[in-house]
């Protein structure tokens, strides 16, 4: 029971990072939902802030750590010109060339505005501190770009998933 | 327990400026990647530029999609710099920051959608 060097950055790029991205997106999501002030006393301010800080951090860290590992180690193996490669298998078929044409054209593109989005989220919840309970005004904003960050990793993430189903990068 | 109703708790000290500033340049990234991905689709030449794997050196195998983002994400940090600087000690409206963000953002998903910039393929 082995994986190649090319099965396993795959494993650590889509399982272990994709994992790890819907944990702290959970985390992150639960955080901002509820954080009203009518909800919470100060003291669970000063308890839930710097953990909400902590989970949207780490979804921006995890969100970039996956687009440079599936951008500049994974996706070479991908499209490399051989005739055995994931992308060679998936046009010399008309059934599965939409797999490339649509699939791995949308993700490769659309991933990247996750770690951007998520980034800035963490950075408006790391600015403000405990006074982002005073600026109810972000909470919203701060909930949508959060969950399109979640968003634009799912439609990779699922589009990974398919490809890989079709024609693993091997 | 302390009572959040206390407005001396948490009380704000902080500009919405380098908040806004963030998102507004997450805004700026996501479209600029849009722009970049149609823009290699409408020109090849723009297309052999964008190649930073090949041209600089930037990754080897990765192709235009190197140029795509590098440019997508210098457009990110560069932008959050300039903002960050002109509006840290600045209030700005939430509101239309956010509004901004959101249409740059959807211009941005739009420009990485295939069946959208295909259209631009000569």
């Amino acid at each position: 029971m082995q994986l190649s060097d090319r099965e396993l950055w795959a494993v650590i790029h889509g399982l272990i990072l994709g994992t790890g991205f819907l944990l702290a997106f959970a985390g992150g999501l639960v955080g901002l939902w509820s954080l009203r002030a009518k909800y919470l006393t100060a003291e669970g301010v000063r308890e839930r802030l710097p953990r909400l800080g902590l989970w949207t951090g780490l979804m921006a860290t995890i969100a970039w750590l996956t687009v440079f590992t599936g951008t500049w180690i994974v996706y070479p193996w991908y499209r490399d010109p051989a005739p055995t490669s994931a992308r060679s298998i998936l046009l010399a078929d008309e059934h599965t060339a939409q797999w490339h044409e649509f699939g791995m054209e949308w993700k490769e593109h659309v991933a990247w505005l996750a770690p951007m989005l998520a980034t800035a989220v963490a950075f408006v919840i790391l600015y403000y501190g405990v006074q982002l309970i005073r600026h109810n005004e972000w909470r919203r904003p701060l909930l949508i770009l959060f969950t399109l960050a979640f968003a634009a990793a799912g439609v990779a993430g699922l589009m990974g998933a398919f490809i890989t189903k079709a024609a693993p990068v091997l | 327990m302390t009572d959040l109703n206390d407005m001396d708790v948490f009380p704000t000290t902080k500009p919405s400026g380098p908040a806004a500033a963030a998102i507004v340049a997450a805004g700026i990234g996501s479209l600029v990647l849009g722009l970049m991905v149609s823009l290699a689709e409408f020109s090849a030449g723009a297309k052999s530029f964008l190649d930073f794997a090949k041209n600089y050196g930037l990754g080897s195998g990765v192709g235009p999609l190197s140029g795509k983002v590098i440019v997508a994400v210098l457009a990110y940090l560069v932008s959050w710099a300039i903002l960050y600087f002109m509006w840290r000690g600045k209030e700005i409206s939430v509101s239309k920051a956010f509004l901004a963000t959101i249409v740059l953002v959807g211009l941005g998903f739009a420009l990485t959608f295939p069946p959208i910039f295909t259209l631009l393929a000569p």
